[in-house]
């Protein structure tokens, strides 16, 4: 079984849920997803060459994607409590509308 | 075989976590895939990985679990079942590739000196302290941008 055709499947998965998907939280799985792909090609590929320094590296990267999956996770608890809804599309409106009524779009 | 099923499993959670609407089963989508990930891990010899792969996906996953009970709108009308059927066909049409095709170039079977911790402690010692301080400064942002919104709202 070839390990990067499975990552490029899961990638493109991510990248399907990424552009069709509107809910913050559909988006931050996608996020998700795609890590995971990059991870999953990074390991099981260098995990043939040296087994140590690759998971290092995962290791490194394991912590980055937390940060950022963090990062989202508390966007998306502030966007749903200042405009009550999740959806980034009526975000994007949102912020549209709010800036022209400041004079500033 | 096993690992040909986890790769076929990991699939099709990842394309249910995708496709179904709700946000609860969403992450529990995930968390097979997390897990199933980890399991891959494992087998191929990555053990170090593979503990760390539950272990972050298990802390990543309350938290979304939570914060997709806490956020979820309940979606309008449900998903029938037939739908979500034809998208595990789909999801398992395209688990298939892996077998059939390969763009892997021979690998050349190098012999690794340096033991998990050497390599983490020896080698990547800058990195690792760097990534402490990244982390530090994250949580720092995450409290401020939670805190203003505290006091905006």
């Amino acid at each position: 079984m070839d390990y990067v055709i499975l990552s490029a499947t899961l990638l493109a998965i991510g990248i399907f849920g990424l552009l069709t998907k509107r809910h913050l939280l559909k988006v931050l799985i996608s996020i998700e997803l795609i890590a995971v792909a990059a991870s999953m090609n990074f390991v099981l590929l260098a995990s043939s060459l040296d087994k140590a320094l690759s998971q290092t590296f995962l290791i490194l990267a394991f912590s980055t994607d937390t940060c950022v999956t963090a990062i989202i996770l508390a966007l998306l608890v502030m966007a749903s409590k200042k405009y009550g809804t999740c959806d980034i599309r009526k975000l994007a409106e949102m912020e549209r509308n709010g800036k022209s009524e400041d004079g500033c779009g | 075989m096993i690992v040909e099923l986890i790769a076929v499993g990991l699939v099709v959670s990842a394309c249910l976590a995708i496709y179904l609407d709700e946000a609860v089963y969403s992450v529990i989508s995930l968390a097979c895939m997390f897990v199933l990930a980890a399991i891959l891990y494992a087998l191929s010899g990555a053990t170090f990985a593979a503990v760390f792969q539950l272990a972050v996906g298990a802390g990543a996953l309350v938290v979304l679990f939570l914060a997709g009970e806490m956020l979820s709108e309940k979606p309008k009308s449900e998903k029938p079942l037939r739908n979500t059927l034809l998208v595990v066909a789909a999801a398992l049409l395209l688990s298939l590739p892996p077998f059939f095709l390969s763009v892997s170039a021979p690998i050349a079977n190098v012999s690794s000196s340096f033991s998990f911790a050497q390599a983490l402690w020896d080698l990547r010692a800058v990195d690792v302290v760097l990534q402490g301080l990244v982390i530090m400064a994250v949580a720092m942002g995450i409290a401020i941008i939670l805190y203003e919104g505290k006091k905006g709202g």
